[in-house]
C-alpha cells in the first residue's frame, strides 16, 4: 500500500491524530455503500497503517491523501489474481477432450439458477454444446424453471424430477453428458442457508462426489455482513468434504455477482466478497435478461464507492 | 429466536453498564460506540444508526447531573425506545374480515421469498379455518406458475393461473374475480419479483394494483440484504399502497438490521417473519414484544425496573 503515496514528499509527516477523522469518514461511507463492516474496518486500518509517518506534499489535504490510498488499495482487492476466462477454460477441456462441470451454489432466492441460464447462453453463442443438470430437487417448480430455459435456450436438460439424492442426479447428468458427449454441464443446486448444516454437509458431498471443474458462488449485490459469512461458511462446507484423503482442500473458486441492476452506486458487497474470498467475481448479474451478464468493471465499483 | 446475535451484542454492551461503578463520559462512549458498532454489523441503516446514536446522546447529555444509577438506567431506556420506534410505524396492521373477500397482494424484489411466503400465509389462514386461494400473477418467471402450483396442490389450496396468458393483469383480474365470486375469504395474488430502477416492471405492479384494488399489499423483504433495501422499500411504498412487511429467511446466520430498518420507509407495520422453507415456518410479528425479547427481556427488563 505504500506506493501509492511515497511519491507524495514535502510537507508534514501524517499522524495518527491527522488520519483518523479522515479515516472514520471514509469508513462510514463505505459502510454506507454497503461495504461490510468489518472489511471497512480492515481496509481503512491497514491504509491508515500505511500512511502513517509518510510526508505529504503540502497543500495536500489529509482526505485526499487518504481517498487515493484507498481506492488504490481497493481496485487491487477487486483486481483477480487468476484468470476467470470461463469460455477458454471450456474449449481447453474440449481440447483435452473432457466435458467440463461447473456446479453454482448459494443461499435462497439469490439469483443461482438465472445465472445458470445466463451462462448457458453465453457458451452456447461461443459455440459450446452445453447441457444443464437440475439438481434442485427440493423447491417447488425448480425443474420446471430450468426446463423453461433450457427450452428458450434450445439446450439439452438432464433432470430426474424431485425428492432425488441431488449428487446422485449429478453424477447422473455427467454420465450422460459423457456418453451425449456435451461439452459444458452446469449444475444447478438447491438454495440453502449457509449455517443449516445437514443441507451444507448435502452440498460438500455433491461437490466431493462429482468434483466440478468450476465452484461458483452465487451472492446478490443486495446482501449486507451476512455475504462475508456466507462465503467463509460456504468455503468451509466444501473443505470439510474434501478433507479426506484430498490432495487440495476444495473452495469456491468463482464469484457471481447477481442484482448489480438493484443497488445503484450502495455496491460494497463485491468489495466485501472479493476481500474475504480472494477470489475473483467471474461475472455480474445485471438483470433477468439472458444478455445480463457482464464482467466486473472494478473501476466503476470504485468509482462508485466514492462518488 | 431470530435476530439473537444482535440481541446479544447489545444486551451484553448495556450489561457492562451494570457492572461498571462509575458511569463517566469515557463509559458512556465506549458503550455507545459498542451498540454503534453491533447495529452496524447487523446491516442496520448507517443513517439510522448515526440518528439513533445522536438521539441517545441528547438524552443522556440532556441529564447531564443525573447520578451514576440512573444514568445507566437512562441509557438503557434510550436505546431500547430508539429500537422500538425503528420497528414501530405506529399505523395498525390491516385486519383480514372473516366472512368477507380479502384480496392480499404480494410485492417485492426479486427472490426476497414472495411465492414461498404466499404458501405459508395460505397454510397460516388455512389452519385457522378461513377459505384461502391463489392467483399467480408472475408471467415473468420461468417455472413461476409451477412452483405456486406445486405448493397450492400440496396444501391443497385452489389456485389460479395460466401457461400461455402473457399478461399479469389480467390473470389477476381474472383469478381475483373468480374466487372473489366463489365467496373465498383470502385471495392471495402473487406478483413476479421487481425492482425500482426498472420503470416498467413498477408500472406493471401499479397496473395489477389498480386492477384488483388489493384490500392489502404485502412488501416481503430478505433479512440478509443490507444498505440498498431502504431505498427499495421507499420506492414500493411510493408505487403501491403497501400495509404490511413480512421479513423473510431469518433462520439464515443474517441479523436482519437491513430489512428493519427499510421498514420505517414502508411506514407499514411487520406483521410475520419467515423462518425456513417449510410452510409453517411462519411467525406472527409485535414490535414491542420483539425488541424486548431481543435484548433478552428477562434481564433487561429488571433492569429497567431496578
Ligand atoms: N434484477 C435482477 N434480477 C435477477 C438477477 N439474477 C436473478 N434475478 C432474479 O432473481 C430471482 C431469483 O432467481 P433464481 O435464479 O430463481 O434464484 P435461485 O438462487 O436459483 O433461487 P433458489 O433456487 O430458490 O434458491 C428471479 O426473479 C430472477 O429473475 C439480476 O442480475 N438482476
Ligand atoms: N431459508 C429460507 N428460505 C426461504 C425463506 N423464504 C423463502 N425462501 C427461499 O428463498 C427462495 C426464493 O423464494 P421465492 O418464494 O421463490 O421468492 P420470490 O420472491 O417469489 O422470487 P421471484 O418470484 O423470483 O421474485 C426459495 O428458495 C425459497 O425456498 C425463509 O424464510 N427461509
Ligand atoms: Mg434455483
Ligand atoms: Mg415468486
Amino acid at each position: 500500500l505504500g506506493g501509492a503515496v511515497s511519491a507524495l514528499v514535502g510537507g508534514g509527516a501524517l499522524s495518527e491524530g491527522d488520519l483518523a477523522p479522515a479515516l472514520d469518514d471514509m469508513r462510514r461511507r463505505l459502510m454506507d455503500r454497503n461495504v461490510a463492516a468489518e472489511v471497512a474496518d480492515e481496509i481503512c486500518r491497514s491504509v491508515g497503517a500505511s500512511l502513517r509517518d509518510q510526508k505529504r506534499a503540502s497543500f495536500t489535504r489529509v482526505k485526499t491523501v487518504v481517498q487515493a490510498a484507498l481506492k488504490e488499495a481497493i481496485m487491487r482487492i477487486l483486481m483477480p489474481q487468476k484468470s476467470t476466462d470461463l469460455l477458454r477454460a471450456v474449449l481447453a477441456a474440449r481440447d483435452a477432450g473432457t466435458v467440463y462441470s461447473a456446479v453454482f451454489v448459494g443461499i435462497n432466492g439469490v439469483g443461482k439458477s438465472t445465472s445458470l441460464a445466463k451462462v448457458a447462453y453465453y457458451l452456447k453463442t461461443s459455440g459450446v454444446d452445453v447441457m444443464l443438470a437440475a439438481c434442485d430437487t427440493y423447491r417447488s417448480g425448480a425443474v420446471e424453471q430450468l426446463r423453461v430455459h433450457a427450452r428458450c435456450l434450445g439446450v439439452p436438460l438432464f433432470e430426474m424430477g424431485y425428492a432425488k439424492d441431488p449428487s446422485a442426479v449429478a453424477a447422473a447428468a455427467l454420465r450422460h453428458a459423457r456418453e451425449q458427449r456435451h461439452e459444458c454441464v452446469l449444475i444447478d443446486t438447491a438454495g440453502r442457508m449457509q449455517n443449516n448444516k445437514p443441507l451444507m454437509t448435502a452440498l460438500g458431498r455433491l461437490v466431493a462426489d462429482n468434483a466440478p471443474d468450476l465452484c461458483l458462488f452465487v451472492g446478490e449485490a443486495l446482501v449486507g455482513n451476512d455475504g462475508i459469512d456466507q462465503v467463509a461458511m460456504f468455503n468451509e462446507a466444501l473443505a470439510s468434504a474434501s478433507a479426506a484423503g484430498a490432495a487440495n482442500t476444495r473452495q469456491i473458486d468463482g464469484i457471481i455477482l447477481t442484482k448489480f441492476d438493484t443497488v445503484d452506486l450502495k455496491v460494497g458487497a463485491a468489495l466485501s466478497m472479493c476481500y474475504h474470498t480472494g477470489q475473483p467475481i467471474v461475472f455480474v448479474g445485471t438483470g433477468q435478461k439472458y444478455s445480463h451478464l457482464r464482467r466486473l468493471n472494478a473501476s466503476f465499483v470504485v468509482k462508485a464507492l466514492f462518488s | 429466536m431470530v435476530l439473537q446475535e444482535l440481541g446479544g451484542k447489545l444486551s451484553a454492551a448495556l450489561r457492562k453498564l451494570q457492572s461498571t461503578t462509575v458511569v463517566d463520559e469515557e463509559v458512556v462512549k465506549a458503550i455507545i460506540t459498542e451498540i454503534t458498532r453491533a447495529l452496524l454489523e447487523s446491516d442496520v441503516n448507517i443513517k439510522v444508526v448515526m440518528e439513533l446514536k445522536k438521539n441517545v446522546e441528547a438524552k443522556i447529555n440532556r441529564s447531564e447531573d443525573a447520578s451514576g444509577a440512573s444514568k445507566k438506567r437512562l441509557i438503557q431506556q434510550a436505546v431500547m425506545e430508539e429500537l422500538v420506534a425503528m420497528l414501530d410505524p405506529k399505523t395498525p396492521p390491516y385486519q383480514m374480515k372473516k366472512g368477507a373477500s380479502n384480496v392480499i397482494m404480494f410485492v417485492g424484489l426479486q427472490g426476497s421469498g414472495k411465492t414461498t411466503t404466499i404458501a405459508k400465509f395460505a397454510h397460516y389462514y388455512q389452519r385457522k379455518g378461513w377459505r384461502v386461494a391463489m392467483v399467480c400473477a408472475d408471467t415473468f418467471r420461468a417455472g413461476a406458475f409451477d412452483q405456486l402450483k406445486q405448493n397450492a396442490t400440496k396444501l391443497r389450496v385452489p389456485f389460479y393461473g395460466s401457461y400461455t396468458e402473457a399478461d399479469p393483469v389480467r390473470i389477476a383480474e381474472e383469478g381475483v374475480e373468480q374466487f372473489r365470486k366463489d365467496r373465498f375469504e383470502v385471495i392471495i395474488v402473487d406478483t413476479s419479483g421487481r425492482h425500482k430502477q426498472e420503470d416498467a416492471l413498477f408500472e406493471e405492479m401499479r397496473e395489477i394494483q389498480a386492477a384488483v384494488q388489493p384490500d392489502n399489499c404485502v412488501f416481503v423483504m430478505d433479512a440478509t440484504q443490507g444498505q440498498a433495501v431502504a431505498d427499495q422499500a421507499r420506492a414500493f411504498h411510493e408505487a403501491v399502497p403497501v400495509g404490511s412487511v413480512v421479513i423473510t429467511k431469518l433462520d439464515g446466520h443474517a441479523k436482519g438490521g437491513g430489512a428493519m430498518s427499510a421498514v420505517a420507509a414502508t411506514k407499514s407495520p411487520i406483521t410475520f417473519l419467515g423462518s425456513g422453507e417449510h410452510f409453517d415456518d411462519l411467525e406472527p410479528f409485535v414490535a414491542s414484544s420483539f425488541v424486548s425479547k431481543m435484548l433478552g427481556f428477562g434481564d433487561f427488563g429488571s433492569l429497567l425496573r431496578e
